[in-house]
């Protein structure tokens, strides 16, 4: 069921890296979504999770380390008709691209962010990544972290974001029906995807997970902000997937005065608008 | 009678200097003249010390000059500082006690006063100079009811009535007649600054996507991209950085849209990863480069031609790029509209070169040297993406010219895949060697094919002569009037200048130098970057350089007595 979004592009992962299950998830909820290949862009920056576009058989643009969400941006400004989501590592997002992180939940583009969140820099072979809990030791931090971890989901809470969940490599059904769920959320959804880094990251593994993950449940109230932020921040004791937060607000699109209309690839001047233009600065013409 | 003048208006920011280089502009294009105005500002809101200089001529006047005829000091404190770039013979007109034997006393504050308000001093002095220069006090009434609104309407025009009559009465005999224009025959001019001009011809060139993050002196391209833009279904976005700016120009490019960002040296430093970016994924996108004097911070409202080795080597790897360089409003209407065009056509980026001096130039033009011209699009669809004998589209795809069809995503029945990593024809990414190697003969082939459509150098001058002046972008103007001046005193000139400096006109450069005895950039840096190229890409070195590295732009007279000293 999931063959029609092969690629047929040889894999490069480590075998057991949770990125298979991210990337069932994925297909398994465009094959949901029911659209067309040609009408859903993937766009990733550099990194093992950033590979995963290349293994689905859309349209693709993997671009810089960090850079992902400006490029999905102007994609979706480009072509609102396009289905667009970015699907990349925590490193890549939260701290090559933070700063375009927090602005475009900020304009609040209608495009999904699935973070593959394994608290490390996987292609690079073991440094600490921004959401890596303090104390852990890798490549670069021998001694162990000493920064408080960047919590993504009450970040994305802070700025507004109309869309927080978090999914789990180890729960692919669940996973790819909150990635659903995002693709279809009007403004920008994020999911941050929990999984373990099988060479590099010896403590938050798929067992750790196993132990710290429960569901959030049937009861929580997703328009309920002040929960959501409870439900980001815990994470010590115990970690909820789920859907944190679902509230709609005016998106990108529709606020944008100039948008509407045909995608920009259809677009044209009329010569007569241009000369128009010229002649608002043209003495003695009224 | 003079058939021309050099007027300079100075002041802190926010006493209206501007006020009075667009009221004489106006004044000038009504009275049937020409003009050219630059703009001489700090890097603050309000006070400091700011000009305009207008230079109004019966001919078209495209260069500035470095002193002025008549100057109006709306601050009289400054005087001491602004009364050297009186020209002798020439006088100013300031409110104050003190005096100066080329000074004017006028009562502006109190005419001022008399209209309505004592801000109003600077209105009353662009009356007095009204007169001083001969225009019909009637020309300036049309222009109180465009440029003001509400009661100041009335009051800026009296203000200037008062001020035309207090000339009229007081000025001194010579000064009221030396300066006196005579009159021309109106015609419809338009009237933009160089920023202007990049913006409109890159809206006229199709833009459809523009980003940026504000930095003088690029701002300005930025305001009328998206003040106008969207009249043409121009999608602006202010972007949280310059790295953030050109990676969307970049998405909105793959996505088929003609995209543009407007930025500086320090910006386009930050845009420099994404720049390769471009290199390799060989999506179109234009790059306008104001430039200002660096490095880092540097002196944010002056001018400097300091870029153009960062611009030519920017960005990580081997990859084409087109590098356009316009000198007058005129020609970056123009060159933004092949600029727009030719990122398309090869999918390389292109940096249009500009700086404080040419953003904010004013000059008129003459409607019908503006020429708007049809935009081609060089995007395939339908039938024409080509398709594998399984029906894949290669986004890579080896050709001779090294320009590959281009697609955009949407395109039924195809996927459009894009990497910046090294990959194969299909897009995806590869480690393997030989497909690199194909993949880098394919991009430099494109480049040959760009080169092969490089815009020529403008020359003027006789087939041999004495000294040949080579410049580019923003000197072009100051460079061709300094020509003249080197004719008026028997030397034969000639001048080059170039408007497109990568891909090198490398032929026709090697060509020129040989036919004169002393060849000479004339450049806005410290260390003759020009020079450097020609010899670069020539073999050939010139004599030398005239160089002019202090923020200011060149006067023709300098170039000239500088010319002349070395030929």
């Amino acid at each position: 069921m999931t063959d029609r979004f092969d690629t047929g592009v040889e894999n490069a992962w480590c075998p057991g890296c949770g990125n298979f299950a991210i990337l069932k998830a994925v297909k398994k909820a465009l094959e949901a979504l029911g659209r067309e290949p040609h009408q859903i862009v993937l766009v990733s920056g550099i990194g093992q999770a950033a590979k995963l576009p290349h293994y689905v058989d859309v349209n693709v643009f993997n671009g810089l380390h960090g850079r992902a969400l400006p490029a999905a941006a102007a994609i979706k400004m480009a072509n609102p008709g396009l289905t667009v989501a970015v699907t990349s590592g925590d490193g890549d997002i939260y701290g090559e691209g933070g700063n375009h992180f927090l602005h475009n939940i900020r304009r609040n583009v209608d495009i999904a962010l699935f973070v593959h969140d394994n608290q490390v820099y996987g292609l690079t072979k073991g440094q600490p990544s921004p959401t890596s809990d303090p104390g852990w030791a890798g490549s670069l931090a021998r001694s162990g972290v000493t920064s408080g971890p960047f919590p993504p989901l009450a970040t994305a809470l802070a700025l507004g974001c109309g869309f927080v969940a978090r999914g789990t490599a180890a729960d692919i059904d669940l996973t790819a029906d909150l990635m659903l769920q995002a693709i279809r959320f009007p403004g920008f959804a994020l999911v941050d995807v929990l999984q373990p880094c099988v060479t590099f990251n010896k403590k938050n593994t798929w067992q750790w997970y196993g132990k710290m993950v429960y569901k959030i449940p049937e009861g929580h109230d997703p328009t309920d902000r002040k929960k959501a932020f409870d439900l980001a921040l815990e994470w010590d004791d115990r970690i909820p997937v789920g859907v944190l937060y679902r509230v709609e607000r005016p998106h990108y699109g529709e606020l944008h005065p100039a948008l509407a209309g045909p995608p920009l690839h259809k677009r044209e001047p009329r010569a007569e608008t241009v000369r128009g233009l010229l002649e608002k600065r043209t003495i003695g013409v009224r | 009678m003079p058939s021309e003048v050099n007027i300079r208006v100075t002041g802190g920011a926010g006493q209206g200097v501007h006020t009075v280089g667009t009221l004489l502009f106006r004044m000038a294009v009504i009275a049937g003249h020409h003009f050219h105005l630059t703009q001489d500002y700090m890097s603050r809101i309000r006070g400091g010390r700011n000009s305009q200089t207008v230079r109004i001529g019966t001919e078209p006047v495209r260069a500035g000059r470095d002193t002025a005829e008549i100057l109006l000091a709306v601050n009289p404190d400054q005087l001491p500082g602004v009364l050297p770039g009186v020209t002798p013979g020439g006088f100013a007109i300031a409110d104050t006690a003190e005096s100066f034997p080329n000074l004017a006393n006028a009562p502006l504050k109190e005419l001022a006063s008399a209209a309505g308000s004592p801000i109003l001093a600077n209105v009353a002095g662009t009356g007095a100079i009204a007169f001083a220069i001969g225009f019909p006090r009637e020309h300036a009434d049309p222009l109180f009811e465009e440029m003001f609104s509400g009661p100041f309407r009335e009051k800026n025009r009296k203000a200037f009535h008062l001020g035309w009559e207090w000339a009229k009465g007081h000025l001194p005999g010579e000064w009221s007649t030396r300066f006196v224009l005579p009159p021309g025959e109106f015609a419809p001019r338009i009237v933009m600054s160089g920023n202007e001009a990049l913006a409109l011809g890159a809206i006229a060139g199709g833009c459809t996507f523009a980003c940026g993050y504000p930095m003088t002196p690029g701002t300005g391209i930025l305001s009328v991209l998206a003040d106008e833009g969207p009249k043409t279904g121009l999608v602006f976005e202010q972007a949280e950085d310059e790295i953030a700016a050109l990676n969307m120009a970049i998405g909105a490019a793959y996505t088929g849209a003609r995209s543009l960002v407007a930025t500086s040296g320090g910006g386009f430093a930050l845009m420099v990863e994404a720049l390769s970016l471009a290199g390799m994924m060989e999506t179109p996108v234009v790059i306008a480069l104001a430039m200002r004097p660096g490095p880092a911070t540097g002196m944010p409202t002056r001018t400097e031609q300091g870029e153009l080795e960062f611009a030519l080597s920017a960005g990580h790897g081997e990859f084409p790029r087109l590098i356009l360089s316009p000198g007058s409003p005129g020609e970056a209407f123009d060159l933004a509209q092949h600029a727009m065009e030719t990122a398309e056509r090869f999918q390389v980026p292109v940096i249009v070169l500009t700086d404080q001096l040419l953003a904010d130039t004013v000059v008129d033009l003459d409607p019908k040297e503006i020429v708007v011209r049809p935009v081609r699009r060089h995007i395939v669809r339908g039938e024409q993406v080509p398709r594998t004998p399984k029906g894949k589209y290669l986004r890579y795809a080896l050709t001779d010219s090294g320009v590959s069809p281009m697609a955009v995503p949407g395109e039924p029945g195809i996927t459009v895949v894009a990497g910046s990593d090294e990959h194969t024809e299909d897009g995806h990414l590869t480690e393997d060697h030989r497909a690199r190697v194909e993949m880098v003969r394919k991009r430099l082939r494109k480049g040959a094919s760009l080169a092969r459509e490089t815009l020529p150098p403008l020359f003027t001058g006789p087939p041999r002569g004495d000294v040949l002046l080579i410049g580019f972008g923003s000197t072009k103007e100051a460079v061709a009037e300094a020509r003249g001046i080197l004719a008026g005193e028997g030397k034969s000139a000639g001048t080059v200048h170039l408007r497109q400096v990568w891909p090198f006109p490398a032929q026709e450069i090697a060509e020129i130098l040989p036919r004169y005895r002393t060849c000479l950039t004339v450049e806005n840096n410290a260390t003759g970057q020009l020079a450097r190229l020609i010899r670069r890409e020539t073999g050939a070195s010139v004599s030398g350089s005239i160089l002019r590295y202090d923020g200011l732009p060149f006067a023709p007279s300098e170039i000239a007595a500088e010319a002349g000293r070395r030929a």
